[in-house]
């Protein structure tokens, strides 16, 4: 196993593929000058940052250090996708479920796989655990998200005929099921959708990377497979969860329709 | 006989704005009530919590003389019916959309049923196989009476209910809620239309300032 490193000069050469896409900006008018520039810095200092803890936990691999930055992650996935979410209640309120969501999702799937599938030497193994748990928590979070961002506002576009379906009698979910689906449906799709093309359109990141790093290629589509059924369980698990979170944070315990908007009664 | 749906003391506020001052009311059995009043007086505010969409800030509203609170609201809501001034309608076809309460409760509707359910409520028996979100205003509030009297409610609650309707059409509709109310049903219908107010009979209330009083004819 070896790979071939990068010394800092040949990275700092890189920056030219940055100048490359700000250069295209500025020529067409784009005005996306600052926000790249803003993200080259940022990118850079994240990474580096996350390269000194990792570094750190790898030197010093202890369980709750280990747990320490999965919960991290949980925290930090569940505040990104409770924040803007129009028509709903605000994010202070879904950031506890969005957190819940994340938090239950990942457990549902990474401690099968750790306990049956990986089986490390430790089961705290930072180097498996850590990047593996990221991906799938990110995958989790957007899974949230989604639902929360389709389903708030499906049910704010379609109230009258939410509403219409309470007064002929309609359960909560009766009245919302359609909206739960179709965001369920949308959180899925993209996992799905990676899923099928896999290999033919691009090679998954964590594949390359070990395939990069000197992992023989078939062991990295081993892992490569174990990761997406993962993120495609972890889809379905985070978005049936924050649906049903959805509806029932979008009705009163008398089954009537909240309003999050600040529109006058109706 | 009890009372079909009583309110007492409905207070609701909102921004600081006094809607409902203490309200109280009354529909018999077989009884039509109007409500007339300015606009965002709280007449369609009333009725929401009449129909069990909103809950007020404080009062009791009885159902058939029991507490509405002890009833499920799926239950409650099945006995009184809500028609819009502007209904939205069901994806799918007229059928369907008489079809949906029964369905909702877990019962089939036949067509037979469904085509005399329209006819009552003022369209011809050819709108069945229409698609419903393609109709007019007026066919649209048609199609949400048929809808509603699929369930047999014991109160109809009515927002502007001739409003989008011509003359004729609005007749049909007014024979058809005096009909429900000789039935037994207690209609209460807000409008503005004065012909309709007249066609209608029973009691004129209007809401002004957070109460509702009979209305003073000048």
């Amino acid at each position: 196993m070896s790979y071939v490193s990068v010394s800092l000069p040949q990275l700092a050469l890189s920056l030219g593929l940055m100048a490359m896409a700000i250069a295209i900006s500025s020529r067409n008018h784009l005005g996306l000058e600052r926000d790249l520039l803003v993200g080259t810095v940022r990118s850079a200092v994240q990474l580096f940052a996350v390269g000194l803890v990792l570094t750190f936990v790898f030197q010093h691999e202890q369980p709750l250090l280990v747990l320490g930055v999965i919960s991290v992650m949980v925290v930090v996935g569940g505040w990104t996708a409770a924040r803007r979410i129009a028509h709903g209640p605000g994010s202070g309120v879904l950031f506890r479920y969005a957190t819940l969501t994340v938090f239950v999702s990942g457990v549902l799937v990474l401690t099968p796989v750790f306990a049956f599938v990986i089986r490390p030497a430790r089961w705290y193994e930072a180097r498996l655990l850590i990047p593996i748990s990221g991906m799938i928590l990110s995958n989790a979070m957007n899974g949230v998200a989604l639902v929360f961002e389709r389903v708030f506002a499906s049910i704010h576009d379609d109230a009258a005929a939410v509403e219409q379906l309470l007064s002929l009698g309609a359960s909560p979910r009766q009245a919302v099921d359609r909206h739960l689906r179709a965001a369920m449906n949308a959180a899925l799709r993209p996992t799905i959708n990676g899923l099928l093309t896999v290999g033919l359109v691009a090679l998954p990141g964590m594949m390359t990377g070990q395939i990069v790093s000197g992992t023989a290629p078939d062991q990295a589509v081993r892992y490569q497979l174990v990761i997406m059924y993962q993120l495609v369980a972890v889809a379905a698990v985070a978005g049936a969860l924050a649906a049903r979170f959805a509806r029932s944070l979008s009705f009163t315990d008398r089954e009537q329709l909240r309003t999050f908007s600040s529109a006058g009664p109706r | 006989m009890p009372v079909a749906l009583e309110a007492r003391q409905l207070r609701k506020s909102f921004d600081g704005r006094v809607l409902l001052g203490g309200v109280d009311l009354r529909l018999d059995p077989g009884s039509i009530t109007t409500v007339s009043g300015p606009s965002g007086g709280g007449k369609t505010t009333l009725l929401r919590i009449l129909g069990q969409l909103s809950d007020a800030d404080s009062g009791t509203i009885l159902l058939a003389g029991a507490d509405v609170r002890s009833i499920s609201p799926q239950a409650a809501r099945r006995r009184i019916a809500m028609v819009a001034q502007a209904p939205a309608m069901f994806g799918g076809t007229v059928l369907d959309n008489v079809r949906t309460g029964p369905r909702l409760a877990g019962e089939d509707l036949p067509e037979p049923v469904a085509r005399e359910l329209i006819v009552r409520a003022g369209l011809e028996p050819g709108f069945l196989r229409q698609d419903a979100r393609a109709l007019s205003g007026g066919e649209k509030l048609r199609v949400a009476v048929a809808r509603a009297l699929a369930l047999h409610p014991e109160v109809w609650l009515l927002d502007e209910p001739t409003a989008a309707l011509d003359d004729d059409r609005a007749e049909v509709l007014v024979r058809l809620l005096r009909e429900l109310a000789g039935a037994g049903a207690a209609v209460l219908a807000v409008t503005h239309d004065a012909r309709a107010l007249d066609r209608l009979g029973g009691t004129h209330l209007e809401l002004a300032g957070g109460q509702l009083l009979p209305e003073v004819t000048a």
